[in-house]
């Protein structure tokens, strides 16, 4: 039974970065992460390519006031409606998913530093999404403004506030993944956890369309989703927060529920 | 060395462990025992920093858990076998908590070689039997080769020979100056793998000693058959001793031993048949120190009614 030849002497002592590599080998070590990076690929970019056909299909008869209106850029980002869901997901999964087989235990005994454990987490999240949705949102834009091209005005990652606008988009994607991690550690459960979100993407505004007209005007642009609707759109639409507020209202919500999260994991018994 | 001093933990109303001292020593097994449901995983968890105490403090080597800069180098537990992810691998799960305490990704084919489990390494969890799963969380309590082992009832789900097999794993591991806790609710168990045996019920301490020490504190009694039961019965209990009479005239005496009742009924001109005394297994002494302390006792089944 030869195994105490090991050196307990290690020098090196265990920091953020160790953490870190662990979480990032324990993110791509599971189907869940990888099919949910693939699945926001092909809602980003295929849902993409289908909103901006439909549209180019249907540009002619669309009433002026519309044209005038009409955002070549959001449009074509369309995908990412559908994606948000799927980057919720894999947030939500990354923590639930320990809570559900138990090994929250194995990962707080072998880091006990609770709060370095979130942080190492949302690293590995925000890196790989970020990345994921960047790559995705450009794809989709750039196959939708060629999709569009020659029938329906186009937009130029040449301009500032498209560029910036696109950038966004794989940003919104981004923080709404935290936002399911978040939501993750606070409540624990899968399914709770994507109802809640799924509500506060979707039902959310239904509930808002129900209240007076004042209140919709003064409080739908909070929504998650209309503050990311702002984020991908070059100039602001009426009743809306200009791209760059619109940013840090989102991140501020982000920063909220895992800062509650992580003072939840703090106090809770694993 | 791990310490438990004054530990209380109270979920709401509920009282799991109430107020319970005591120490692991190295170079030892030492058995955790108690039914279940007498806080025995939770004692545990608290070892390990996962559970807040109520009150008191569990510290290995004299520091809290949470305050260890490479727990898995220093502690090296396996409460849940299940308690894995059960969509990675054997091998990558064992190769992010390596990572996670700067352990070199050679250690982990190491101990996947020692549990025996090299061939399913690359297997999804999700698949593995009990007894495979516990192997793995033995892989991954060895990773940091830590001096400390706890193990949360160990040889649940393991065959014959790997009950064995774990049996002279603990001893080695203790020969080599580790400190080696390991829990049971089977008292049989416990008394061929550990050495020192500390007994919990419903939270409380009960006692703590050798197998060898236990056994003789346990009270023995002495069965009798001869002549005259009645006289005899009559002089025993004039000597305070406690007599259970069976049907046939035979009765076992409590309170004395062997060496007393035949010198009694020398006394008495009673002739003896039969003078044997009767010692109280491990596991009698473990049902009598826990018979008030079991929570999931069972109570008469009676009839359906209709």
């Amino acid at each position: 039974m030869g195994i105490s030849h090991w050196v307990r002497s290690m020098s090196n002592p265990p920091n953020l970065m160790s953490t870190v590599k662990s979480e990032w080998i324990k993110f791509r070590t599971v189907r869940a992460s990888i099919l949910g990076v693939v699945v926001t690929f092909v809602l980003t970019i295929g849902l993409g390519a289908l909103i901006t056909t439909a549209v180019r299909g249907h540009y002619h008869e669309m009433d002026p006031l519309r044209k005038i209106t009409f955002d070549p850029v959001s449009t074509s980002l369309g995908g990412t409606l559908f994606a948000q869901f799927a980057v919720g997901v894999i947030g939500t999964l990354f923590i639930t998913s320990e809570y559900s087989s138990g090994s929250i235990r194995t990962s707080l005994a072998a880091v006990p530093q609770r709060t370095r454990l979130v942080i190492a987490k949302a690293i590995v999240l925000i890196f790989s999404i970020l990345v994921v949705s960047e790559v995705a949102v450009f794809i989709t834009f750039q196959l939708g403004q060629s999709i569009f091209s020659g029938v329906v005005p186009t937009a130029s990652l040449s301009s500032g506030p498209v560029l910036e606008a696109v950038l966004l988009a794989g940003v919104y994607l981004t923080l709404l993944s935290v936002l399911g991690f978040s939501l993750g550690l606070i409540l624990r459960q899968s399914a709770a956890c994507i109802s809640v979100f799924t509500s506060l993407l979707l039902i959310l505004p239904i509930v808002m369309f129900l209240l007076p007209q004042s209140w919709q005007t003064s409080y739908s642009k909070f929504e998650p989703s209309a503050l990311g609707q702002a984020m991908m759109s070059p100039t602001p639409a009426v009743n809306s927060f200009g791209a760059g507020t619109a940013s840090i209202i989102l991140l501020a919500y982000v920063v909220v529920t895992l800062g509650i999260g992580t003072m939840l994991l703090h106090h809770r018994d694993a | 060395m791990i310490k438990i001093d004054h530990l209380t933990k109270r979920y709401g109303d509920t009282v799991a462990i109430d107020d319970l001292n005591f120490e692991v020593r190295p170079g030892v097994v030492t058995g955790f025992l108690g039914p279940n449901g007498s806080g025995k995983s939770t004692t545990m968890r608290i070892i390990l920093g996962l559970d807040h105490a109520t009150k008191g403090r569990a510290t290995v080597n004299g520091q809290d858990y949470a305050d260890l800069k490479a727990p898995l180098r220093e502690v090296g537990a396996l409460l849940d076998a299940k308690a894995v992810h059960p969509g990675r691998t054997a091998r990558n799960h064992l190769r992010a908590l390596a990572a996670s305490n700067q352990i070199a990704k050679s250690r982990v084919d190491e101990v996947l070689d020692f549990a025996g489990i090299t061939t399913v390494a690359d297997k999804r969890v999700g698949g593995f039997s009990l007894g495979m799963s516990q192997r793995l969380g033995i892989a991954g309590a060895l990773l940091g080769d830590p001096g400390i082992l706890l193990f949360d009832e160990p040889v649940n789900g393991l065959d014959p020979e790997g009950i064995r097999w774990i049996r002279e794993f603990f001893r080695s591991l203790a020969n080599e100056g580790r400190t080696v806790f390991v829990s049971s609710h089977l008292m049989s168990e416990m008394a061929v793998s550990a050495d020192q045996i500390i007994v919990i019920g419903r939270g409380r301490f009960i006692t703590q000693g050798s197998v060898d020490a236990l056994t003789k504190t346990a009270q023995g009694s002495v069965l009798v058959r001869s002549s005259d039961p009645t006289k005899l019965r009559d002089a025993l209990v004039a000597r305070r001793a406690e007599v259970d009479e069976s049907s046939d005239g035979n009765f076992t005496v409590n309170g004395l031993t062997s060496d007393e009742v035949g010198e009694i009924a020398f006394a008495a001109e009673i002739t003896l048949y039969e003078l044997t005394p009767q010692r109280a297994s491990l596991e009698e002494v473990f049902m009598d120190l826990t018979a008030d302390s079991v929570e999931y006792g069972h109570k008469p089944l009676g009839p359906v009614h209709e």
